[in-house]
């Protein structure tokens, strides 16, 4: 594990008392924007003012709860990493079908059975890891950094249907920005940490002096209490199991938008980061699955990982965990003082809009990372080129889909869902016809290092292999053939691949090798040929995870080993 | 994968003669490599800056070549350094031991500055 250059704080780090608040305020303010969920059910419900403060109330409690069981380590729930918790549009569709047809009653109750699907997959999820091989994840990630600029976008500008842009949101959205990529830029310490909740406060200003702030159409006709126990008066239970359709797609979507968010929440801390780690994702799993049970015992809406809240810590640099229990703590007292929930749930939309698109960059980059990393041969590229595409579509085209069933909406209506699930599925297909095991012949006087070094950047591609270990790999045959010399009977050489593992295996005529661990010294090398060899041999042994040679019936073989 | 053809490109900056080279560094190359830096060294070069910037990796035949020409180069009273060992490179120069036995500069114009 290996510490990136610009993390401030990570994840088992706990930042000083005035930082670790200001942090926690920072995603505070970002997951408030997610209430706009919770509002429009109630909205649609036909609460009264009184009822909508008291929804928004146990909305914000379950905010704080739901983010501590995401984000918290033990054996049996959370991922261990800032993974905040976020209402988002995957469970809006469904619930608005499942109101329509049962009211709330019937929304809780579906709710809970999502949440207990996601439980009853966590400890499967490890089985089903080859759904989601690094490339796949890298593109996972890339797509959460789109689908945050495409949503930061439309509430930074005010973009609705066909009605263009407001000017006067583009200014406040642009200053916003702006004031945050100066401060993530151009300074350092807390200026930098604190650049988005800074560019917030900034943008916040800009909002009242300009007139777009109105906290007066939040505030009910009775007045606010300073403080206010939320009534817990939703509590109301209906299963359906007509209904489940839509909640399964929901689990299973929630599911794929988690693994997303927490591989980049384990990639931001850590520069070596290759493949997802599953039991964190597990963990993960399991905390989202019972935070939507509770939400559904409590009367709230469903809740998943919140995308922007990961942008911010790859903005920003904190990772820490501890940030995690003060957002919960935070948005618990935020429930009891209406007046402060206010505030903060009515942050202007150019505001968010513009933390949104900033936080996105950072996301973005980090899902081509890895990605790049991996070598892609015209399959991998399909796969990544049409997903993307696919989540592309599911933005732009946002109102076309918004006339498709509403169970399918959460597929259709999320560019992350939908490009996870065409990233996911057509992966699937086009595994087949990959051989994990290759071989390829070398005949005697046509031991070519050219033709190695072609067979296994082929092999790779097909693969989506690591480029630093097939070049590693290649590395180590190509020496070990210049060892081997014009092996009369030509050589074989077979490469198996999985995920953690490239092995590779030479076959000639010939006894086996050894491979001294002895380093010859510098004169030894420039004096004699025999130094050369020794160099090889120790450079073979050092270059490989694990190298050993053995007789076989006819010939022997080397088998070199890449740990992957 | 790019070609990894070795290629040799030979300029001049100053008094320093810098050879490029790009690609793979083998027993079949390493002998190219070899030829043109003992040619530049008997025509009497006294400043021979190689950059590794582009080599994809060099084989135990690539070193010998190089500890060769570095030993010839001294003997001529010339000065043969290296730089840009990055990445993959500079690892197998770490698992040979043989950081030591060269000369290396960080950047192509940091070494210029020292051997001008």
């Amino acid at each position: 594990m290996a510490r990136p250059p610009g993390l401030l704080y990570a994840v088992d780090e706990t930042p000083p008392p005035i930082t670790l608040i200001i942090a926690a305020l920072q995603q505070v303010a970002v997951m408030s924007n997610s209430l706009i969920y919770p509002i429009i059910l109630a909205r649609e419900a036909g609460l009264s003012a009184n009822d909508l403060l008291d929804f928004a109330s146990v909305a914000m409690l379950m905010l704080g709860v739901a983010t501590i069981l995401l984000c918290m380590r033990s054996r049996y729930a959370g991922s261990g990493y800032l993974c905040p918790a976020g209402f988002t549009q995957i469970y809006l569709g469904p619930s608005l079908l499942a109101l329509q047809r049962g009211g709330l009653a019937l929304v809780f109750g579906m709710t809970i059975s999502a949440g207990l699907l996601q439980v009853a997959i966590a400890p499967l999820l490890r089985r089903m890891r080859m759904l989601l091989p690094p490339e796949i994840a890298g593109l996972v990630i890339s797509v959460v950094g789109l689908s945050i600029a495409v949503v930061g976008a439309r509430y930074g500008l005010s973009i609705i249907g066909d009605q263009g842009i407001r000017p006067i949101y583009l200014v406040i959205a642009g200053i916003t920005l702006a004031t945050m990529i100066v401060l993530n830029i151009w300074t350092k310490g807390f200026a930098r940490m604190f650049c988005v909740l800074i560019g917030m406060g900034v943008g916040y200003a800009v909002s009242a002096v300009v007139g777009v702030l109105d906290l007066s159409a939040a505030v009910p006709t009775g007045g606010l209490d300073f403080v206010r126990l939320p009534h817990f008066r939703f509590i109301q239970i209906r299963f359906d199991l007509t209904e489940l359709a839509p909640f399964i797609i929901v689990a299973l979507a929630g599911t794929l938008h988690l693994m997303g968010n927490v591989s980049t929440a384990q990639r931001i801390n850590d520069d070596d980061w290759i493949r997802p780690d599953f039991r964190s994702l597990t963990g993960g799993l399991a905390g989202n699955g019972i935070a939507a049970v509770l939400c559904g015992l409590v009367g709230s809406l469903g809740i998943n990982s919140y995308t922007s809240c990961i942008g911010v810590s790859t903005a920003t640099g904190i990772t820490s965990r501890s940030v995690a229990y003060a957002v919960g703590i935070m948005f618990a007292l935020l429930a009891l003082v209406p007046s402060a929930a206010i505030v903060v749930a009515t942050i202007p939309a150019p505001v968010v809009g513009a933390a949104m698109f900033f936080t996105a960059a950072f996301v973005f980059t980090s899902g081509l990372q890895m990605i790049t990393a991996r070598m892609l041969d015209s399959r991998k590229t399909i796969v990544i080129g049409l997903s993307f595409g696919a989540a592309a579509m599911a933005d732009v085209y946002h109102g076309v889909f918004a006339t498709a069933p509403l169970f399918l909406q959460p597929v259709l209506g999320d560019a992350l869902v939908m490009g996870t699930t065409c990233g996911v599925l057509l992966n699937l297909v086009t595994r087949i016809g990959i051989h994990q095991l290759a071989s390829i012949r070398l005949d005697p006087g046509h031991i070519s290092h050219e033709a190695v070094e072609k067979f296994l950047a082929e092999q790779g591609a097909h693969w989506a292999a690591r480029r630093d270990i097939i070049n590693r790999a290649t590395f180590g045959v190509v020496q070990l053939l210049e060892l081997l010399g014009d092996a009369p009977g030509g050589i074989e050489l077979e490469a198996r691949f999985d995920e953690f593992n490239l092995d590779l295996r030479v076959r000639y005529i010939g006894a086996p090798l050894t491979f001294p661990e002895r380093r010859p010294s510098a004169r030894e090398i420039l004096e004699s040929v025999e130094g050369e060899r020794l160099l090889a041999g120790h450079l073979l042994h050092r270059s490989a995870d694990r190298i050993s040679s053995r007789a076989l019936s006819e010939g022997a073989e080397v088998h070199l080993h890449y740990d992957h | 994968m790019r070609s990894s053809a070795l290629s040799i490109e030979q300029s001049h900056s100053g008094a320093v003669c810098i050879v490029a080279l790009r690609g793979r560094i083998d027993s079949t190359s390493a002998g190219d490599v070899m030829t043109r830096l003992s040619n530049l060294i008997t025509s009497g070069e006294r400043a021979i800056l190689v950059d590794l910037g582009a080599v994809l990796y060099l084989t135990s035949a690539a070193f010998r070549v190089l500890l060769v020409a570095t030993d010839e180069a001294e003997r001529g009273s010339a000065r043969l350094a290296l730089c840009n060992v990055m990445g993959h490179v500079r690892e197998l120069f770490e698992m040979g031991g043989l950081l030591d036995a060269f000369t290396i500069h960080g950047s192509r114009e940091e070494a210029l500055a020292r051997l001008s």
